[in-house]
This record gives C-alpha cells, sequence and structure tokens, in this order.
C-alpha cells in the first residue's frame, strides 16, 4: 500500500498523478473526460496508469478525487427535479434574491433562473422568531400533503426543506424531514440548517436548494466509482476534495454535495501551498491561467485564504452578481475571464479590451486555422514569438500565423492606427495589467502585502504570462512548477482529511459569560470533528482551527479573526478585543473607534494529519531527450528594443542548477515560459523552475 | 510620459484609475458604520486631476454622483483656488445645490500634493445616517426643518481635523457616534485615495495627470457623441403626472437632439412644493444624465466625458430647479421620475432600447425601540418592478432607477423586532405586454417590538401606475395599508403594538401589444403562478383550457 492516486476531472481532459510514496516518483498521465458518464474516463485511465506503471491495484492506498461534475451539473441544470418546503409568506425568497443590480447602466441585465422552480415551492405553516422560540407550531399535515404532492405530481426527487431562523433551532426543519422520510425513505432530502447554518435566509436556501439539486447525480456518481474501483481491485478508500482544500469521505460528500464545487482549482491553490512550504516561501499569489480563465489566490503564512463565499453559474459576461451565490468553505479565489482564447476587441471607449468572451475550443483562436476570425489572447502570444507554430502543445497542434495576422489587422489594429505588432504587445500587455490589477485589489482587500511575497504559476498560460506580471507587482520572485500542467491532481496528494462548521450566532462580547463561549466551540468542534472520527481519524491526529467573524457593533462589515492555536479557550477569550483590532488594523491600516464588539458567525475547521508527501517527489522519466537548447527564434522584448533572435530552451533536458538568463524561452508540452530581460531562471533540484525578476527593471513595467 | 497618449497606454492607465476608485470605495464601504452606505452603496468616489477635470469615479457608485461630483469640483475650486490648500487639508460641505441635492450626502475633497504642488484630488460623498433636524421625511416644509447645513470648510486643516467643526456636527444629529464615524471614514478614504493616486504616477512616471485627463475626457465625449449623433434629429417630448403630498405634480420635458448635440429642457414642469420632494438642479442633471447613458452607451466608465455633451434647462422655481429655502430631504420621489419620463420621450426614436415604467424602490424610515429597549433608526427597502424591454420580460421586485439591496427578514428581525409575516411577489402586479413587466412584492410587517414606533413612508406611485411602453399594459400601482386601511404614502404614521404594516409595491410597465405575447410565455407565467387564469384571459385572450385567442 505505498501508491496513491489524485484523479482531476476537467472540461476536456481528467488528469491523473501516481505518487509512490516510498521514492517520491511522480507518474502523470492525461485522457480526455467523457462528459456522458466521467467515472468512465476515471476508472479507465486509473486501470491504465497502474499497468503503465506496473502496480497492482491492491498496492493502492487511496484514490483523492476532484470532479467539476456538481459545477456543470448546475451550470447546465442537470440535476434532478427538486422540490422545497418554505416557512408560509416566504415562497419567493429565491426569485426576490439580494434586490440588486450588478450593473447600473445596463437595462439588459438578467439574473439566473432559480434552481426550484416557484411551482414546486411549497409554504407550510410554521414560524420562529428570531431567538428559536416557536410562534407558530409546525403543521405536520401540511408538510405530509405538500410531500405527497412534490413527490406524486410533480415527480420531485430531491426535497430543499427550509424555514425561516432555523439556524437558531433547527427543531422544524428536523420534524418536516422525520415525516418526509417514513412516507418517502428513498426521496433525497436537504435541510437549510445541516447545509448552511448562517444567518440570511437566500443565501441559505438557494445553497440548500443546490446542494438537494445535484444530490442525486452526486450519490449516483460516487456509488459508480466506488464499485468501479472495487471491481478493478483497488482496496484503499475512495477520498473526495471539497473547495476548501480539504478532502471527506464519499458518504459525507453524498449527504454535501454542494461542497464539492470548484474543488479542481482548490487543488491547485493547496499544490501552491504544498510548493511553498517545500521551498521555504510562505506568502505566495498562486496563479493559474488556462484556456478560458484565469484564478489567483492568496497564501499567507503557509495558508491559503479560506473563505464561505462562492458564485456559481454567471449568466451575463461573467459578471459579478450574475450568478448563484453558494455558502460553502472555500478557498478564497479571484477569477478573471481571461485566458488563451479570449478575444481581444476595441470597447465603446475605443480602447483595447481582452475577455471575457472566449472563442473557446471551436472554432478557437485564429490561429488554429478552424475558421476563428477574431483576435484572440494566443494570436497576439504567437506573433510576439512566444509560442512557435510548430510545437503547440508539444508540436501536436500547427499554428497559422498568416490567419493570427489577418485577425490582428482588421480586428484591433487598423482601428487602433498602430501596427500589427503593438497590437498584439497591447493585447499581451492587457492581460498582464488585467491579472496585476485583480490581485492588487484582492491583496488590498485581505490586507495582504504582496510586494516582497513570492508567485507561483502554472496552467497552460500562465508562465507566459506570470514574470511580467510579477514585475508589474513587484515581486521579486516567480516558481513555475515541475508538471504544472496537473497541478490540481498533485494538489489532492496533499490535501488532509478535513471538515468545516460554521454557525451564526450573533452576542455581545461583553455580555458574553467566558464559559458560554468555550461551551459554544466545544458543541462545533465535537460536531465537525464526529465526520473526521467516523472517517477513522484518531481523535489526537485532529488539528481543530477555530475562527470568528467579527465587528464593531453598528458596524456592517465582520473582520474574521483567528484564534492563535497555542491559546487555550480561555486565554483567547481574554485577548479577543486586541485580536480583533490587529485584523482591523491589518485591512483598514487604522483602529481608532471605542465601540462595542460583537461576534457574528462562529467557525472550526477540523484537520486530520496532512498526507506525508515526500519533500523530494519527482516526475518520472519516460522519454528521452536530447540538447537543452532547441534553437532560437525571434520573440518580441520591448527592454530588447523589438524582436530578438532568443534562445528557446527543452525544459524536459535541463539539470538541477543549471541558469538561464533572459530573454529566453522555456518550452515545455502545456507551455512556455517566456522570460524577461534581466530575469534569471535556475532549474531547483526538484525540476522547479526559480526565476529571480531583476530588480532594477520593475519599474519599466509600464506600457 | 509625452504629450499624446497612444491608445494602448490608453487603455492600461485608464483601467487602473477605476481599479483604484473601486478599492476606495471599497475602503469606504467597509469603514463605514451605517448600514445605508453597505446596504445600498449611497456613496461615491472621485478622482480629478490638477483643473478639476474627472478622471476616473467608482464603478458601483450611485447614478446620482455621476452627474454632481465633478459640479462639487468646480464649486471647491471657485472657494478654495489651489494657493489656498495645504498638503494634508480636506474640505467638506453638504450644501444641497453644490453637493448632491439634500442634506445627508457629505461631500469630502483632499488635494494631492505631490513634490509641493497639487497633481490631482480625490472626492468621497457617503449618505450620512443622520443630519439633525426632523429626520428624512416628505413632510417637512423647508430645509431648516431638515437639519445641519455644512457650508464648504475645511475639516482638516494639514492633517489636524478641525474639532471644533466635529463638535459643532456632533451636537445636532441623533446616532453621533455614527455619524462622525462615516465622516471619518470618508476622511479615511480620502486619504487612501491620495496615496493610491501618487503611486499610481511614481509606478507609471507621470509627471502630470493633465494629458491623461485630456484622453479620458475626450475620449469618453467623442463616443458619447457618436451615439446621440445615431439618435434621428429631432424634438421629443413627455409629459407625466406624479403623486405630490397636495395634489398631483406635472413633470414636464423636451428633448432636441440635432446632429451630435442633445438639450433637455423641463419648461411645464410645476412649482417647488412646501414638502421634502423638491429637487436642486444638480439632482435632476444627474437623473438626466444616467437616463440617457443607460439609453445610449451603457458600457462606458463614469467621467464628466461622458455627461459633457448632455445639455440641460429647467425653468427657476420648479419642483426640478428648486430655490432655496425649498426641503429636498426625499428629492429622489420626484428626481427618480425624470428616467422613465425621458425613456417615454425618446421611445420612439429609440424603440429598441427603452423600457416599461419600473415600479421603483419605497423606502419605510423606521423609528422606536427594540423589545429589550434598545432604540433603532433605520431603512427599510424594497423594490417595485423593472421595466420589461423588447425582447425581455422585466424582473421581478428589483430597484431602478436606483440600486441598493434587501433587508433579508432574518436580519431585520432582530435588529428592530418588527415581524416580517410575509414577503411574497404580488401575483397580475407585471404590465401585459409582448413582454412584461416585472412584478411587485407584497410586505406585511408587524410591531411585535412590545413599544410604539413611528414610520415615515417615502413611496410613490399609488395614484399614478408604471405605464406600459409602446401599446404594453401599466403596472399595478402601490398601496399601502396599516390594519387594512389605505394610508398616504409620503405619510408619517404611529404603529402600536400588534398594529401591521402591508405595503403592496407596484409592478412596472409592460413592453408592446400583449396580444402579441408567445403563447409558451403565457403558459409558463400561469405555470410558475406569475399571472392568473383571469388575468391571462383579460390582459392576453389566453384561455387556460383552451390555450390562445379563445376571447377574440
Amino acid at each position: 500500500m505505498t501508491y496513491r492516486m489524485g484523479v482531476d476531472i476537467g472540461g476536456t481532459f481528467t488528469d491523473f498523478a501516481l505518487i509512490d510514496d516510498t521514492t517520491g516518483e511522480l507518474t502523470i498521465h492525461k485522457q480526455l473526460t467523457t462528459p456522458a458518464d466521467p467515472s468512465e474516463a476515471v476508472l479507465d485511465g486509473v486501470a491504465t496508469l497502474l499497468k503503465r506503471r506496473a502496480v497492482a491495484p491492491a498496492q493502492l492506498g487511496a484514490v483523492i478525487h476532484g470532479s467539476t461534475l456538481v459545477t456543470n451539473a448546475i451550470i447546465e441544470r442537470k440535476g434532478a427535479v427538486t422540490g422545497m418546503l418554505v416557512t408560509k409568506g416566504f415562497r419567493d425568497v429565491l426569485d426576490i434574491a439580494m434586490e440588486r443590480r450588478y450593473d447600473l447602466y445596463d437595462l439588459t441585465i438578467r439574473f439566473p433562473t432559480p434552481i426550484v422552480a416557484r411551482r414546486r415551492r411549497r409554504q407550510i405553516d410554521e414560524r420562529l422568531d428570531f431567538s428559536g422560540a416557536v410562534l407558530q407550531p409546525l403543521d405536520a399535515g401540511e408538510v405530509e400533503r405538500a410531500a405527497a404532492e412534490l413527490v406524486e405530481q410533480e415527480g420531485v426527487r430531491a426535497l430543499a426543506i427550509c424555514f425561516l431562523h432555523s439556524f437558531v433551532n433547527a427543531g422544524h426543519e428536523e420534524q418536516a424531514r422525520e415525516i418526509v422520510a417514513r412516507r418517502y425513505p428513498e426521496l433525497y432530502v436537504s435541510t437549510s440548517a445541516d447545509v448552511f447554518p448562517y444567518a440570511r435566509e437566500y443565501e441559505r436556501w438557494n445553497t440548500t436548494a443546490m446542494n438537494a439539486f445535484v444530490q442525486p447525480v452526486a450519490d449516483r456518481y460516487l456509488g459508480n466509482l466506488e464499485g468501479g474501483l472495487q471491481r478493478l481491485g483497488v482496496k484503499g478508500p475512495l477520498y473526495i476534495m471539497t473547495s476548501s482544500g480539504g478532502t471527506v469521505t464519499t458518504a459525507t460528500a453524498k449527504r454535501y454535495p454542494v461542497r464539492m464545487l470548484e474543488s479542481g482549482p482548490a487543488a491547485g491553490v493547496l499544490m501552491s501551498a504544498h510548493h511553498g512550504r517545500t521551498l521555504g516561501l510562505s506568502n505566495i499569489l498562486s496563479y493559474d491561467m488556462g484556456g478560458t480563465t484565469a484564478k489567483g489566490a492568496i497564501v499567507r503564512g503557509g495558508q491559503p485564504h479560506k473563505t464561505y463565499e462562492i458564485e456559481v453559474a454567471r449568466i451575463h459576461h461573467f459578471k459579478e452578481g450574475s450568478g448563484l451565490p453558494a455558502k460553502v468553505p472555500v478557498l478564497d479565489m479571484i477569477e478573471i475571464g481571461s485566458g488563451g482564447g479570449s478575444i481581444a476587441e476595441l470597447d465603446d471607449r475605443g480602447v483595447i479590451r481582452v475577455g471575457p468572451q472566449s472563442a473557446g475550443a471551436d472554432p478557437g483562436p485564429a490561429c488554429y486555422g478552424r475558421g476563428g476570425k477574431r483576435p484572440t489572447l494566443t494570436d497576439a502570444d504567437l506573433l510576439l514569438g512566444y509560442l512557435d507554430p510548430d510545437f503547440f502543445l508539444g508540436g501536436k497542434m500547427k499554428l497559422d500565423r498568416a490567419a493570427a495576422e489577418t485577425a490582428l489587422e482588421l480586428g484591433l489594429a487598423k482601428a487602433l492606427g498602430v501596427d500589427v505588432t503593438r497590437a498584439a504587445w497591447g493585447i499581451h500587455e492587457v492581460i498582464n495589467e488585467d491579472v496585476a490589477r485583480a490581485f492588487r485589489v484582492h491583496a488590498s482587500e485581505k490586507g495582504f502585502d504582496y510586494r516582497g511575497c513570492s508567485m507561483i504559476a502554472f496552467g497552460g498560460s500562465g508562465p507566459m504570462h506570470a514574470l511580467r506580471i510579477a514585475r508589474k507587482l513587484r515581486i521579486p520572485r516567480v516558481v513555475l512548477p515541475t508538471g504544472a500542467g496537473v497541478m490540481s491532481a498533485f494538489g489532492m496528494l496533499v490535501s488532509p482529511l478535513s471538515f468545516q462548521i460554521a454557525r451564526s450566532n450573533r452576542v455581545g462580547y461583553a455580555e458574553l459569560p467566558r464559559e458560554r463561549f468555550a461551551e459554544l466551540f466545544a458543541g462545533l468542534t465535537r460536531e465537525a470533528a464526529a465526520f473526521l472520527l467516523r472517517a477513522g481519524v484518531p481523535q489526537p491526529e485532529i488539528r481543530v482551527t477555530r475562527r470568528l467573524d467579527m465587528r464593531y457593533r453598528g458596524q456592517g462589515y465582520e473582520i474574521e479573526v483567528e484564534l492563535p492555536d497555542e491559546l487555550d479557550l480561555s486565554a483567547a477569550f481574554e485577548r479577543l478585543p486586541q485580536l480583533f483590532g490587529e485584523s482591523y488594523a491589518r485591512i483598514f491600516s487604522l483602529s481608532y473607534l471605542q465601540e462595542p464588539l460583537e461576534i457574528v458567525n462562529w467557525k472550526v475547521e477540523v484537520q486530520g494529519p496532512t498526507p506525508a508527501m515526500s519533500q523530494h517527489f519527482h516526475l518520472a522519466l519516460e522519454h528521452q531527450v536530447g540538447a537543452p537548447e532547441k534553437g532560437r527564434r525571434q520573440a518580441y522584448f520591448p527592454e530588447a528594443g523589438g524582436y530578438v533572435a532568443t534562445p528557446v530552451y527543452d525544459r524536459y533536458a535541463l539539470r538541477p542548477e543549471v541558469t538561464i538568463g533572459g530573454p529566453a524561452l522555456i518550452e515545455e508540452n502545456e507551455s512556455t515560459c517566456v522570460v524577461g530581460v534581466g530575469d534569471q531562471v535556475t532549474v531547483d533540484a526538484a525540476g522547479n523552475l526559480v526565476t529571480e525578476i531583476a530588480q532594477e527593471q520593475v519599474r519599466e513595467a509600464a506600457a | 510620459m509625452t504629450e499624446r497618449i497612444d491608445p494602448v497606454t490608453l487603455g492600461i492607465l485608464w483601467d487602473r484609475l477605476i481599479s483604484i476608485t473601486n478599492e476606495i470605495v471599497e475602503t469606504l464601504v467597509r469603514t463605514s458604520f451605517s448600514s445605508i452606505v453597505r446596504e445600498s452603496y449611497d456613496l461615491a468616489v472621485v478622482l480629478f486631476d490638477a483643473r478639476g477635470r474627472s478622471l476616473a469615479q467608482g464603478t458601483f457608485c450611485q447614478p446620482v454622483f455621476i452627474g454632481t461630483g465633478p459640479q462639487t469640483m468646480k464649486h471647491v475650486l471657485r472657494y478654495f483656488p489651489p494657493e489656498s490648500f495645504g498638503e494634508g487639508d480636506v474640505v467638506i460641505t453638504n450644501d444641497v445645490y453644490m453637493g448632491t441635492g439634500h442634506l445627508w450626502d457629505v461631500n469630502l475633497v483632499r488635494p494631492v500634493f505631490r513634490k509641493g504642488r497639487i497633481v490631482g484630488y480625490a472626492l468621497t460623498i457617503s449618505h450620512l445616517p443622520d443630519i439633525g433636524g426632523r429626520g428624512m421625511s416628505a413632510v417637512n416644509q423647508d430645509i431648516h426643518d431638515e437639519g445641519l447645513q455644512i457650508p464648504l470648510l475645511k475639516l482638516v486643516k494639514a492633517g489636524t481635523l478641525n474639532r471644533e467643526l466635529v463638535d459643532l456636527i456632533r451636537k445636532n444629529v441623533r446616532v453621533s457616534e455614527q455619524v462622525i464615524g462615516d465622516i471619518l471614514a470618508n476622511v479615511t478614504a480620502t486619504e487612501v485615495g491620495g496615496r493610491l493616486l501618487l503611486d499610481f504616477m511614481d509606478e507609471y512616471r507621470l509627471e502630470d495627470l493633465a494629458p491623461l485627463a485630456d484622453a479620458i475626457v475626450s475620449q469618453s465625449e467623442r463616443a458619447m457623441r457618436e451615439q446621440i449623433a445615431a439618435i434621428p434629429d429631432g424634438s421629443y417630448r413627455n409629459a407625466i403626472k406624479i403623486e405630490g403630498l397636495d395634489g398631483p405634480i406635472d413633470l414636464a420635458c423636451r428633448i432636441d437632439v440635432a446632429g451630435d448635440r442633445l438639450h433637455v429642457d423641463y419648461a411645464g414642469t410645476g412649482p417647488q412644493i412646501r414638502a421634502g420632494i423638491n429637487v436642486p438642479l444638480c439632482y435632476t442633471r444627474a437623473m438626466t444624465c444616467f437616463a440617457l447613458k443607460c439609453l445610449v452607451l451603457p458600457n462606458i466608465p463614469n467621467n464628466e466625458g461622458s455627461v459633457n455633451p448632455i445639455e440641460l434647462s429647467a425653468p427657476d422655481g420648479s419642483i426640478l430647479n428648486c430655490r432655496p429655502p425649498a426641503a429636498s430631504a426625499a428629492r429622489m420621489l420626484v428626481g427618480h421620475f425624470v428616467v422613465p419620463m425621458i425613456f417615454g420621450a425618446l421611445a420612439d426614436a429609440l424603440p429598441h432600447r427603452v423600457q416599461g415604467d419600473p415600479g421603483m424602490m419605497n423606502v419605510l424610515n423606521v423609528v422606536g425601540r427594540r423589545r429589550d429597549g434598545e432604540p433603532f433608526s433605520t431603512l427599510f427597502f424594497s423594490s417595485g418592478g423593472f421595466g420589461a424591454l423588447a425582447g425581455l420580460d422585466g424582473m421581478s421586485a428589483t430597484p431602478a432607477p436606483a440600486n441598493m439591496m434587501c433587508m433579508p427578514a432574518e436580519a431585520w428581525e432582530p435588529m428592530t423586532g418588527m415581524r416580517v409575516i410575509r414577503r411574497n411577489f404580488r401575483i397580475d402586479s407585471g404590465g401585459a405586454g409582448e413582454f412584461r413587466g416585472g412584478l411587485g412584492q407584497e410586505i406585511e410587517l408587524r410591531n411585535d417590538t412590545g413599544h410604539p414606533l413611528t414610520v415615515m413612508i417615502l413611496g410613490s406611485r399609488t395614484e399614478f401606475p408604471a405605464r406600459g411602453m409602446r401599446g404594453a399594459g401599466n403596472g399595478m400601482a402601490r398601496v399601502f395599508r396599516i390594519n387594512g386601511q389605505p394610508v398616504h404614502a409620503k405619510g408619517r404614521y404611529e404603529l402600536q403594538v400588534g398594529d401591521t404594516l402591508l405595503l403592496e409595491d407596484s409592478g412596472a410597465g409592460g413592453y408592446g401589444n400583449p396580444r402579441a405575447r408567445a403563447p409558451e410565455r403565457i403558459a409558463s407565467d400561469l405555470a410558475e403562478g406569475l399571472v392568473s387564469p383571469e388575468a391571462a384571459l383579460r390582459d392576453y385572450g389566453f384561455d387556460v383550457r383552451r390555450g390562445r385567442a379563445a376571447a377574440e
């Protein structure tokens, strides 16, 4: 049992990473995703890779799996027919939503259709007040009648039970669940206090509705996968990656499938943090850019930043606010609608905008030669010489330079009155600026000083832009990790079992007895730890992190305060005002207020041990390599005066301790690293490219 | 940086400036105390060059401030020429004519110094929770009832807070910690703004922002003028009636388009009245610019280039150009109607852009004590329907033309002790049309606080419903009831313990002939229960059992 495998399903490819935990040797594998039944590609790939490395299925200690299944089911609305029981008088909470326009001037904005159709939402006579006291007892007969109608007339297979103030008192929701389960034991039921015990009905109910909607799909899929792995002879457990960067058992994933949203990108961030720890870098910007989107995250003190908010299925030009909010524990990521396929055009002002519209895979960028006419980032990167028309995807695809040139000329350069090179550089720089700007804003919101930190970049388009973005941000070091093409599958191998619980309970600090503070946390910790104990994690190995959302009374914004590990609860309670003050000052750079403090939300995270992954893991070399320098080609570097003959290196042939000075291009199958003038790249022992960004060059970042 | 900025660089610098203003907005929101700022984003941030020309403005600011910010800056420069400013100064005003049209908004301006000279200015605006006087209500008779007026004054001199002024304000307002806290949040935000502007200049090695301001303003103005030129030349008119306090008010406009010039004149609009719903011209201008920007160029960023091409006039002393001592607390109750009036005027010129009238938002200003005896004073916002457009049904319960967020029952109940008995769609309230207007909602609140409380209603559309566009039907009018009895949309009422207030928010106007509505849209509305079978038969001639056109 010395092997483990990470499997990440993406839109196009399913990635596999197999590690031999005794030697640290990693083998990767990629194959096409099978959208109709994604478990097919997974099972096939697991068998293929095991066979290739001559590993017996019984030697596989665990399979850790992340999937876009849940995200896709919500985007494509391919969940189950779902019904909802709600407090009488509140049938339209899912439609009324936030009552806020996300664009002030665009009259054509739309909001997503609610997950549960209005005709399948039934009102139940029951009511609690905000303290949890019963104002109107639950009408059991009404619950039974409503469930019967939904199941028998509407064909509902999943049910969300959502009552007001249930996060204070879950009694009515639980009673309703029991009534429904007695009559329809096969019905999938989610209650809002169980899925997300937070105040604010719209977000809680919407999250619960999504959970119910995907539950039957997730249940079937995970069942297939477990069965399939057993048939292959795999004896180790299947763990499921969640959006928080931790893994859970399949039983937990089936109960809270909504927690699987965006688990692939979360695994990528987790791997960045892991690389950082291995390399002794504790503050990191993780930057991932692929074909349609770029994602960024902050890692502070070795830990990715966590939050409880994610928006999925945006329907109007990727705009924030045009999707469905889910309140689940997630790694805090920024998403930018720009990638290789992003289309460049002039906006209403007459300046270049790149994305969020994408040429996708079909027709794709103009240079794919499949009929795409509009200029994209990939076209610009080709014209700038960063991409080799004969070595795209390791030579699997030829790029058409003339088509790219025509698209840029007609689509942009002509209207701007500049030449094609200037337009191409404009597209490249606009993307760099967009990403840098998004990082700046995100860092400022989190009170994170990125100057002096390191960037870890991956994804198909990441290494082409990372070094220049780092210059703009005055970041001195960029790491391009080895095997960056399967970063998420790697990340799954370093993900611990974990579970998070968060509960709203608004209480004034001055009015809170110390014992009550300890009791509340103890209760939440027991609840969360039960998930790990059931998964077989021994109690002493469970690590607990406690966080509070706090604010000055009367202020609308909560600040997260993490209780230091080394303090017991009583000491932490004493220190709370000071801890809050420090967090407040970090974000607002001031703390002058004498107002009383208030605790709003209580959060507990429990973690099992992080899998012991060898510090010196390395990729298995499965093919022959030639000379490090493959040749030279003309590439554009403004600091060098324009196009210069630039050396091109084969990343697979670079040995540790090799140093390369920019300008240079370093190619691998999935990506090309563009090394700017004055930058110094060193290959480390694990094969990572570690780049020092020339400091005196940093201020040249302006366009 | 050379004199002329090339188009590639311009886009990069411009977007960066907008991002900086958004960052300042976030600082302002997160450090502010009042729920008004954070729930409704009733605030603005603008950066200017040394000559007071706007460079960029926060993306999510209220539309009203797009028009007022640059005007406020001009007043500041008139009163405080550059030589009268020192480093670390900040000026403040809530003057209704120089600022935003009512006393609740404070405007703060800080000159930004670099190497000893002013290179730009940072302006922030936010809506204070209180400004003294008799409270934010429509029933005040003149501005002296409404609260404290702060002329243009230095709030901070060379980095030192003017304590006398702060004490004066503190003495004149309710919830003074929140008011002073919010004013200081603005001081901080202008400081952050100045710092970010200097970083920006360092980073891109700019000695002077003027060439950038030239490019931004002129490019925006050119884009706007091109769109205006695309409107057929002509004179377009509209006149509407809206409810006042003692009888209806007339609003009228004439829009003259000639080439790339556009002039809006409000002749025919009724006189100002002795109630807090008069509109200073700065607010009328803001709403006018907002309406036109939505119609012709919604995606261009906010700056004065996008409003320069719009000329405007309104009769002196009219309700859209009031004179002191007019009261103007609830200026939005009249000013917001400028937007649908302009849409209506341009319905024939821009048929595929205009929208059915919105149901408008409603505000309840509620003052009382919670169950535990703690006093509260807060606002309850709710929205009517959003107007239908060519090709799009109107969204239900969506604010327009202002923007804000709703208050969840689970937040409102603990904050006030009032109970939300129900909050559902108001069936059949959306105006019938080929594209249906958005629905309003029914909200019932009960005083469960254990104490009497006061409700000041700031509502509209109880007499004049949202009109349909191009042959469509009207939305249902708004209704307010206390214990079942209708009450006035701009009144002030006591709610005794156990009393209920029912608000039936107005639906929006539809778009196009209802008989042209696609049967599958009607069927879907019926299945989802948004339209009743009776209304389907009456408005669309759609018989539930026999399908289309049974009644024709």
